[in-house]
């Protein structure tokens, strides 16, 4: 752990701050004239493994609400506000590890056999022109090769890690720099709307837009027209609600089957903040025809939800904070920063087999404008972009159901690529091949690449989109009597939601999707540990089915979609409580079957007062770790240079035969759980209410 | 022809005999269920209105008080009770109307009851001869008037306390609102909400305001017209802003923390087969029922209305501050069918003519006792000038002594019977999952 002195003096006053807040008196809910107001006061503070502070993160709640008289026929008029502001410390306290000193200058690893070190310092990959380890592989000596190479002054060697870290390494797989500064201190990188955050938006990321507000997390109001219908002879509600606002869909926990109406802000914590915490709030309107009994039906509810509000992704976490879930966020700007400005890629060309052994690869200089991530395309607002869905809810004797339906845009980013993603520069341009290959990649009769920016068949350039995607689903829960347990399950379907498929020239396909949980509660007396109080047993089990699933075996391993065609994850939460419950222990446990990766979060939590809560725990997680999976190394976009016909790949068509190395679609492979293996952490939390 | 007009004379002569017979015992049940102070209220020497009891003369006074209310008087953990005036607790008209054309209809079959539109099912008096009197009593009590057709209990405050210290560890706000859906006799709709597709019964539905760890909490269990039935429950987590169906035949958890576990509610919050019901008795005891317009009100959470609570007393201030009235009263034992079930028997006072049960002593699996649980009634005409004329014993406060662990939860609120605070549309889990009340 590093904290500097002052940052000391900063935690030492943040505790005496604690520590008045302990002494002061006890509060209750409070009233402000009609108004019932609470005020909340939170610290999370957590160290990570090896890394030192992650997280001091101090929340202030403001929330309220209060009820206003008939308005004419509109009864149950309220309105309810919650703010929230957040200032997260560690990038003062630690802005070594999160923050404007992050980073440094990087060495990437190089299996070529030239380099007798193992590595070389960024900027000093083959082709670029600047290292004669490499001989005639350096290329020309200040200039390089065709377009390989990049001005080292636009993308200096600092303020960066390598990709990957600090989850793996290499391992004989490509890796480049990922600046990690915030991107007011260095820009290199960062994705304009999307993950662009200064440093003060770092440490106060419900005042990082200016546009959005997030500091007014909520802010809705609800009324209700009470009438009859001819359909019935009791009193019917339509009930409204319009604001800024969470809904919630669905019945399980932790897995967002049906919920999925609300992007989801995984920068705060990863996945393991409540929902309700993470979920990101959108401007919506909701009417509800409350029904009531129909028939054999003894509930029957219709919702329309319509999210009006400008399209929001999922916050997956800025590269050089502390949760970035998959590493994405490091992948995106890193990759960024290869097509604004080129940058130097491990183990990225083949060593020619008549010089070296299968499989040897020398770290390479490109280009701007020729391999990386060209611009994040957010939808912009208008009325087609708005979101709208329906829901159907009702009890059907011993059986709560729910029947759904949404089109929205995904919230998670997909990568067009090759044929569909930008116009690149090719590295070889300019270049003159010995004889005429009569490839249309190629300038007719000369054997020249050609010059001009164009779309590359299975080229690894992209741009970032969210697709639209039809969602149809549904929900029921149960009590089995015989076992005294509940019973919960939810499934979806989806259509259009797309994935990185490396055997599509667009480096990407759409497949249908099938998502369903079953979850099981039980609360059981355990009397030699809890004589009075049962412990409560939650297990959950989600599974996820691509329809569309494409794998195939290649020369070198498999191609197509890393995601696993058919993949569990599987929870178990088990909480008791005593001394008047102000004692609660929990524990919650998760597998992610086919990556063999584990997490697990013991915790306790105390009431220290009515108003002072503090938690303490850890998370821990195990398990197989990174996972490799074919990188499009092999896929001779631009053919003859870049074919791996020593392996048995085609000299002269693109497409991949099964390269495989970490980055970048291990992840996919490793899920959320394993790529934050080497993110165990020990936090306290606390709370106050102060109103 | 002969023997035929003897056969009709014989039947006409019986009915001529036992018609007066049938009305004269109709009128005498329900004299006896509901007016059984109309030729005086009960009277044990010394037991005389303003009499205070407490460990010096509690010896005097032993028959007239619960076992365990007199060892917590010897002892001084509950230091005096006042003896105040015995009324009659009128119960609504409508209810004693139902009762009276109900007679002798209802019956026990495969554990529900068979035959019952509303009022008390049972209303003769129980005999020890019965050996299904306890189980009769327990339909009764499932059935009473206690809370109306429709109540809100708001605001309603729960104190967390510590016995030994005094010290209040917690204070939690709830609501909670009452609905019957069946068997309804004062409020519309009556009979009963139509329609009920899952034929239930009774709904309950309580909300947490604060703290913040229990805040927007939100409680909702449905019980069944048919008891074998076990009954729908859902819970709705603030943190969560989900709703969860609850599996109800777990009530002994303490909820949320406080001494009570659900099973406790309203004396006794289950299912009769849950229990295997024993009478023990009718007795003449002192039980906290009182006029809440004349107690000794506290002066803490000042209302716009200037409504005051029940203030609490004794160690810790575990216990209902309120005077005690002399009752006829039913003893009933319960044991769990369920042998895991913490709880080793329980024991309900039943007050013979509204059917409350202002006391019960609740025992773990060694027979050991371990809480003792008050809850105050007082008749609507002495309370709200909104209650006036409902005829009903409300809750109006509660103690729950943990005798074992030394902790109590106490409960100071306001009940309303207003069939407008507690609308059908409460009782659905959508209503939950909005934010609910």
């Amino acid at each position: 752990m590093r904290i500097a002195g002052k940052a000391s003096r900063c935690l030492a006053m943040g505790l005496c701050a604690w520590g008045m807040v302990l002494h002061g008196s006890a509060v209750q809910a409070g009233y402000l004239g009609e108004w019932r107001i609470n005020g909340f006061l939170d610290n999370d503070t957590r160290l990570r493994h090896e890394v030192g502070l992650s997280k001091t993160r101090n929340t202030l709640r403001l929330e309220g609400d209060r009820e206003f008289d008939d308005l004419g026929a509109f009864t149950g008029n309220a309105l309810t506000f919650k703010l929230r502001g957040t200032y997260d410390g560690v990038y003062d306290l630690n802005s070594e590890d999160y923050g404007r000193d992050a980073g440094g200058p990087i060495c990437l690893e190089d299996t070529s056999g030239f380099i007798p070190e193992g590595c070389v310092a960024h900027g000093r990959g083959a082709f670029g022109g600047n290292n004669p380890q490499y001989g005639v592989f350096n290329g020309v000596p200040g200039i390089g090769l065709g377009q390989f190479g990049f001005d080292l002054a636009n993308n200096p060697n600092d303020g960066m890690i390598v990709l990957g870290e600090p989850l793996h390494r290499p391992g004989g797989g490509v890796a480049f720099g990922v600046p990690v500064r915030p991107c007011d201190v260095d820009s290199r990188g960062c994705l304009s709307g999307y993950m662009d955050g200064s440093e003060n938006d770092l440490r106060f990321p419900e005042f990082a837009d200016g546009d959005r507000l997030d500091w007014l997390r909520e802010v809705y109001f609800d009324t209700s027209l009470m009438f009859f219908s001819p359909f019935s002879d009791n009193e019917q509600e339509l009930f409204l609600r319009v604001g800024k606002q969470q809904v919630i869909w669905g019945r399980t926990d932790l897995f967002r089957v049906l919920d999925v109406i609300n992007p989801v802000d995984f920068s705060r914590n990863n996945i393991y903040d409540e929902l309700e915490d993470i979920r990101i709030p959108m401007w919506i309107a909701t009417a509800e025809y409350r029904m009531g009994p129909v028939a054999a039906l003894q509930d029957l509810n219709w919702q329309v939800v319509w999210n009006f509000d400008k399209f929001r992704p999922n916050s997956l976490g800025q590269c050089g904070t502390a949760n970035v879930i998959l590493d994405a966020g490091c992948f995106f700007r890193g990759m960024k920063n290869l097509w604004d400005n080129g940058g130097t890629v491990s183990n990225f060309a083949l060593v020619p087999p008549i010089l070296g052994q299968p499989g040897m690869a020398m770290t390479t200089d490109f280009g701007p404008n020729q391999v990386g991530i060209r611009e994040a395309k957010l939808p912009n607002w208008t009325l087609s972009n708005t979101q709208i869905g329906t829901k159907l809810e009702g009890v059907l004797g011993d059986v709560s159901f729910s029947l759904n339906g949404l089109l929205y845009r995904s919230q998670l980013p997909s990568l067009h690529g090759g044929s569909e993603g930008p116009p690149a520069i090719s590295p070889f341009a300019n270049l003159l091949l010995p004889v005429d290959l009569q490839l249309p990649e190629l300038l007719p009769g000369v054997g020249q690449y050609n010059t001009e920016p164009r779309q590359v068949p299975y080229l690894i350039a992209f741009d970032i989109a969210f697709p639209r995607v039809k969602m149809l689903g549904g929900s029921l829960d149960f009590a089995i009597a015989p076992i005294k347990t509940v019973a919960r399950v939810e499934a979806a379907m989806t259509w259009g939601e797309q994935f990185p498929n490396t055997l599509r020239p667009s480096l990407y396909s759409e497949s249908r999707v099938a998502r369903y949980v079953v979850g099981l509660d039980r609360l059981t007396f355990i009397p030699f540990l809890n004589a009075n109080r049962t412990f409560l047993f939650s297990l959950q089990i989600f599974g996820q089915h691509l329809l569309d699933h494409e794998l195939e075996q290649r020369q070198l391993g498999q191609v197509g979609m890393p995601d696993w065609k058919d993949n569990w994850i599987a929870t178990l939460f088990i909480q008791t409580w005593y001394l008047q419950d102000r004692l609660q222990p929990k524990f919650v446990m998760a597998r992610d079957w086919k990556a063999g990766a584990y997490a697990m979060q013991p915790s306790v939590d105390y009431l220290l007062s009515q108003n002072f809560k503090v938690s303490i725990g850890a998370n821990v997680k195990f398990g197989d770790g990174a996972q490799k999976f074919n990188d499009c190394r092999d896929c001779n976009p631009y053919p003859p240079f870049t074919a791996y016909a020593s392996s048995g790949g085609p000299l002269l068509e693109a497409g991949p035969i099964g390269l495989t190395g970490f980055e970048p679609l291990g992840r996919f492979r490793q899920g959320p759980l394993g790529s934050s293996d080497k993110e165990d952490e020990v936090f306290i939390t606390l709370g106050y209410q102060f109103f | 022809m002969k023997r035929i007009s003897r056969s009709v004379l014989a039947i006409f002569a019986g009915t001529l005999f036992t018609a007066p017979a049938l009305a004269q015992s109709a009128d005498e049940v329900i004299n006896q269920a509901f007016y059984p102070y109309k030729a005086g209220v009960p009277t044990v020497p010394g037991v005389d209105v303003g009499v205070v009891i407490d460990k010096n003369n509690a010896d005097q006074f032993k028959a007239v008080l619960d076992p365990v209310t007199y060892d917590l008087l010897k002892k001084g953990v509950h230091p005096s009770i006042e003896v105040g005036p015995t009324d009659s607790f009128e119960v609504h008209p409508k209810y004693v109307e139902a009762t009276r054309q109900n007679i002798g209809k209802v019956k026990i079959v495969g554990g529900n009851l068979e035959g019952y539109t509303a009022g008390r099912p049972f209303p003769a008096l129980p005999s020890s001869s019965d050996a299904d009197a306890g189980r009769k009593l327990a339909f009764n009590f499932r059935h009473t008037f206690s809370a109306g057709d429709n109540v809100q209990i708001k605001p309603f405050y729960w104190k967390y306390r510590n016995a030994a210290t005094g010290k209040v560890d917690r204070t939690v706000e709830f609501q909670f609102n009452f609905l019957n859906f069946k068997h309804r006799v004062a409020e519309e709709p009556i009979p009963a909400v139509s329609p009920n597709p899952n034929d239930y019964f009774r709904g309950i539905y309580g909300k947490a305001f604060s703290p913040q760890d229990v805040q927007d909490t939100q409680l909702m269990i449905l019980a069944f017209d048919q008891d074998q039935k076990a009954s729908d429950g859902y819970l709705y987590l603030g943190f969560q802003r989900r709703v969860r169906r609850l599996e109800t035949s777990q009530t002994t958890d303490a909820f949320l923390g406080s001494d009570l576990m659900i099973q406790d509610f309203e004396g006794y919050f289950g299912r009769v087969a849950e229990m295997n019901w024993k009478f023990k008795g009718t007795k003449t005891l002192l039980m906290p029922l009182y006029r809440h317009n004349e107690q000794k009100l506290s002066d803490e959470y000042e209302q716009p209305d200037g409504y005051k609570f029940v203030a609490m007393t004794g160690q810790g201030e575990c216990f209902p501050n309120v005077t005690w009235q002399l009752r006829q009263v039913h003893e009933l034992e319960m044991t769990p069918v369920d042998k895991s079930s913490p709880v080793g028997r329980r024991v309900m006072y039943l007050d013979s003519q509204t059917f409350v049960a202002p006391r019960t002593l609740i025992y773990d699996r060694a027979d050991k006792l371990w809480k003792s649980w008050t809850i105050g009634h007082t008749s609507t005409e002495h309370h709200l000038p909104s209650n006036k004329g409902k005829f009903a014993a409300i809750y109006d406060s509660f103690g729950m002594f943990d005798v074992q662990n030394q902790r109590c939860t106490t409960g100071q609120f306001r009940t309303e019977i207003d069939a407008s605070k507690s609308p059908v549309r409460m009782f659905t889990p959508q209503f939950m999952r909005s934010g609910g009340a």
